[in-house]
């Protein structure tokens, strides 16, 4: 933060600013006119000095009933059975400017987090972080067709723990900065294994992030500056997987390191501002190779280079101007080298030969707004990204796109935005030579790739018709087509709406509610003949979502607060084949739905301690038609029913001590 | 029940008028430019309060939300870059002038309520608050539609809930409905229950880099949590080198692992060899194309493979 300085202000600028027609209006502390005060004789005697320290503490037990750990997810703890967590937080204000602070949240379950903070404002803080995240995929699989060291009975959850440090040091025109975190993930994680036939594991997994960083920055009046560098290694505790019939099974995610060296800065020029970045980056991977194979060292290495430029300026109070220019190199300069595969190359009969791909971006924007009316403004902007790749079905793709937004303040109390969208995309020749061909099917347009034409409109509308009622609708649509595949991803169509209520009858009462629907439609194409198309794919997916909730607090003489939460969300994804005009076949289920309940009573048994009561059942169930029996198919092992069909209970007993 | 019906319409008359002004400035039949016009004048005349905070406290210290500016940072006195230390209550809220006099003088307001412009309200953030965290502000998306500090800041109260972990997601979600939503699919990051938060990959105050997001590219925000698929990779498939949501919605999916779409039909939608990889899948859990991972059954190191034999990311 700048320091508070006592300036006198200009004639010219206080002319200026009186003037306000040809510049926005500015309330900078900086420009203020301080020949008539004296901060001296401000005495705050009307001002309330806060204590010293305040906090609080909570701790919570609770019974959870649940026989599926997928529940873990929502009620924060997977194991069936009594739990207990602690939460805090204490903040201490020293009368020098020394301050500590040290919030934990629900130590004890399996997503709980704490920082600790000490510092002097405007001077130095120190940051120590500690989290714990736990995701849930299925429990209880058990798998006895392959060796025990590898399946056995076991649950299908990653769980991470991590640890962080950060520093940072500054005053008034510096700043310097360090920071450290290191993770561990571990836990099982669904894969499949060719032993010789698929076999779908439970992988195990063990690994370590770590990310650091450090930098400077310096500021001026009107510029600002950093300089900083950032890296993240990757450690992998699990070996390769290795097997005597059949030799490497499964290479392990390999070690990796990242730094990245950035110079940005900006300058203001009052109406005008311009900001950019200079980055400088390499990624390194040099693990030893699976055992057996000639190649015991192999190098990769993708060096990249990021520019960014932007500009933009206030020509006058109603009309703004800016753009950006940004340029993206990843040249991959790992070694390339023949294997034998299984399999040679169609294409060109060969050995394959690894093929690191180098990729270039150029992205420029260019946009307007101008205020026409009071409340009333209209925007709009064209982007072009130039993607170049050196080894690619397509060397070379633009993505160009139009857009216009126009605000309306058509009331106090109402006002409604709208948005249109044009783009499209085209590009190089496909597949224009031996390198850039591949395997498949001359009709095919990968949709990454493919020439595209997309148009898309959205409409939002929000209304307070009353002070203690908000609402607010937003409904959007857009389509893309690909008038150039036969084979591939041919359309697609995304639309759906919002609608948000919420409702604050006064201090005491509030609620919300709301509603949400989307609904994706995509057509693709493929052939059983290698040649044109004969089969087709519509897959037509849709999601809702229903969320309401309310709070009735002073009741029971300003002591108690009830509480009610409900959330509904259910999502569907059915697919089509049609492989003639006359055969039509739908895939099986997949969708999943949940009801979401919570419901509470927080009772101030004094100033000091609060008592908290709190139910939450969690209905959970989903289907997936490509699950299937362990042993169902020949030559597949799959790990069976890890679909969910459940109920679960929480209940949890809160008590806080209020410190201060 | 003529009677009744009339005393009801006058009744909710009577609320509805009433809420409508209960929280209404005076000065709140002013236009945004005659209201920006007369702050301006106000700002560069200076006349500021003999007695500070004290003035404005005599008539609003009985205003809970005034006064819980004291258990916030910007409340505290003792240190020197605090407003409280300076100017008090007019470093933000401009000079008093003739406020103090029945109280029908603008003075600056905050917030979704205020009929400031949003570059004139985050003017005043920004004399304080001008250090690299917002370098890239002024071209962000956020200020390019106007979003005003106030939006998302509250600093009138003990704790700012964007800056809180547990009610960040909330600050955000309150105008991005959409990916609130979102949320709730199949399959998303832990956001519904903040165990992760938007600015985890996001920076609200906007960035040098794609959707504002924290680190350089789309790619190294997703491998700053999952560097096991950074690489670089023996053999890359490249859509995964490219961008990870040619083929992922960080955002959430109705379909498992975050995907646009499923397998077979997700890689049917860029393979079509002269082998099996064209073959329609007519039925989910009938073969091994569709049962089980589908394609994902033997190709399973589908972000690429460091296996000296696994170009067709089997092994």
């Amino acid at each position: 933060m700048k320091s508070f300085k006592r300036n006198k202000i200009s004639l010219s600028l206080s002319l200026l600013a009186m003037s306000g027609h040809c510049l926005a209006a500015n309330f900078d502390i900086n420009q203020a006119n301080l020949n008539n005060v004296d901060v001296n004789k401000y005495e705050c005697k009307r001002c309330e000095k806060p204590d010293d320290y305040k906090g609080f503490v909570n701790v919570s037990s609770g019974y959870t009933d649940s026989d599926d750990i997928h529940a873990g997810n929502a009620l924060g703890t997977s194991d069936k059975g009594a739990f207990g967590a602690v939460s805090s937080e204490f903040n201490y204000q020293g009368s020098t400017g020394y301050q500590a602070s040290l919030t934990a949240h629900q130590l004890g379950m399996d997503n709980g987090f704490s920082r600790l903070s000490v510092g002097k404002s405007g001077l130095y803080t120190l940051d120590i972080d500690y989290s714990e995240l736990k995701t849930n995929q299925a429990g209880d699989i058990n798998i006895e067709s392959y060796p025990s060291a590898i399946n056995d009975q076991f649950d299908l959850a990653l769980m991470r723990k991590k640890v962080g440090l950060s520093f940072d040091y500054g005053h008034d025109f510096y700043k310097v900065f360090t920071g450290y975190n290191i993770e561990n993930k571990t836990g099982r994680q669904s894969s499949s294994l060719l032993a010789p036939t698929a076999i779908n594991v439970g992988l195990p997994v063990d690994m370590v992030t770590q990310q650091w960083n450090a930098g400077m920055s310096l500021n001026g009046d009107n510029w600002l500056s950093e300089i900083s560098y950032l890296g993240n290694s990757f450690h992998n505790n699990t070996d390769d997987l290795l097997e005597p019939n059949v030799g490497g099974v499964y290479a392990a995610s390999p070690d990796s390191i990242a730094h990245h060296l950035s110079l940005s800065g900006q300058y203001n020029l009052g109406s005008t501002v311009v900001n950019g970045r200079f980055m400088t980056g390499r990624m390194i991977q040099d693990e030893s190779l699976i055992e057996g194979f000639p190649l015991q060292n192999w190098e990769g290495e993708v060096n990249t280079l990021d520019g960014h430029l932007a500009v933009t300026s206030m020509v006058n109070n109603r009309l703004r101007v800016g753009g950006s220019a940004e340029y993206s190199k990843r040249n991959n300069e790992s070694d390339i080298a023949a294997f034998n595969q299984y399999n040679l190359s169609t294409v060109t009969g060969k050995l394959r030969q690894n093929i690191p791909q180098d990729i270039e971006r150029n992205t420029y924007k260019l946009n307007a707004a101008y205020r026409f009316a009071n409340g009333y403004r209209l925007q709009a902007g064209y982007d072009l990204k130039e993607v170049e790749r050196s080894s690619g079905d397509r060397e070379q793709t633009n993505d160009d796109n139009m857009w216009v937004k126009l605000k309306l303040n058509v009331l106090d109390n109402l006002n409604i935005k709208l948005k249109a969208e044009h783009a499209t995309r085209d590009g190089s020749k496909y597949e224009a030579s031996e390198l850039t061909s591949s395997e498949d099917n001359g009709l095919m347009r990968k949709y990454y790739l493919a020439d595209r034409t997309r148009n898309g409109g959205e409409i939002q509308i929000n209304h307070n018709p009353f002070e203690w009622l908000g609402i607010g609708l937003t409904t959007r649509y857009a389509k893309d087509e690909y008038d150039e595949t036969l084979i591939g991803l041919t359309e697609s169509e995304d639309y759906g709406y919002d609608l948000n209520m919420s409702v604050n009858f006064n201090s005491h009462v509030n609620g919300y509610g709301s509603v949400s629907q989307q609904w994706i439609t995509s057509a693709q194409a493929g052939s059983e003949s290698f040649s044109s198309p004969d089969w087709v794919d519509d897959i037509e997916d849709e999601f809702i979502n229903i969320a309401t909730g309310m709070s009735i607090g002073g009741l029971m003489q300003d002591k108690l607060t009830l509480g009610l939460d409900y959330q509904f969300s259910n999502s569907v994804s059915d697919t089509y084949v049609t492989t003639d005009a006359l055969l039509k076949s739908q895939y099986g289920d997949y969708f999943s739905y949940n009801h979401s309940a919570k419901i509470y009573a927080d009772y101030a048994l004094s100033n000091q301690i609060a008592l908290k009561m709190s139910y939450r059942y969690e209905r959970y169930y989903d289907t997936d038609g490509a699950v299937i029996g362990v042993n169902e198919i020949p030559g597949l092992v799959t790990l069976g029913d890890i679909n969910h069909n459940y109920n679960a209970h929480q209940v949890m007993l809160s008590f806080t001590y209020q410190l201060r | 029940m003529e009677r009744i019906l009339k005393k009801t319409i006058l009744g909710v008359g009577i609320i509805i008028f009433y809420s409508t002004i209960v929280n209404a400035t005076p000065w709140s039949d002013l236009s945004s430019e005659h209201l920006e016009s007369k702050l301006n004048k106000k700002f560069s005349e200076g006349s500021y309060s003999k007695k500070g905070a004290d003035s404005c406290l005599m008539c609003h210290r009985k205003n809970e939300t005034v006064m819980a500016i004291f258990d916030g940072i910007h409340g505290t006195m003792n240190n020197e870059l605090s407003p409280m230390a300076g100017l008090q209550c007019e470093a933000c809220h401009g000079p008093q002038g003739k406020h103090n006099k029945g109280g029908k003088e603008p003075m600056i307001a905050f917030g979704k309520d205020s009929k400031l412009s949003a570059s004139a309200q985050n003017s005043i953030c920004q004399g304080c608050h001008n250090d690299p965290k917002q370098m890239a502000w002024h071209s962000s998306t956020h200020n390019l539609e106007e979003v005003a500090c106030a939006d998302c800041h509250t600093l009138h109260s003990a704790k700012d809930p964007a800056l809180d972990k547990l009610s960040v997601n909330d600050t955000c979600s309150s105008c991005h409905t959409k990916e609130k939503a979102y949320m709730n699919k199949r399959s998303s990051h832990p956001l519904k229950w903040d165990q992760m938060t938007c600015i985890d990959c996001h920076s609200p105050h906007g960035s040098m880099s794609e959707s504002a997001l924290n680190k350089p590219t789309i790619n190294d925000t997703c491998y700053s949590c999952h560097s096991e698929k950074r690489g670089p990779m023996l053999w890359e498939h490249a859509p995964v080198a490219e961008s990870c949501i040619t083929c992922h919605n960080p955002h959430g999916s109705v379909n498992e692992g975050m995907l646009k779409n499923r397998a077979p039909q997700l890689c049917q939608q860029c393979h079509a060899p002269d082998g099996h990889a064209s073959r329609v899948v007519q039925e989910p859990g009938m073969d091994a194309f569709g049962g089980g991972k589908s394609c994902l059954n033997c190709h399973s190191q589908i972000h690429g493979s460091n296996h000296p034999s696994g170009s067709m990311l089997q092994r």
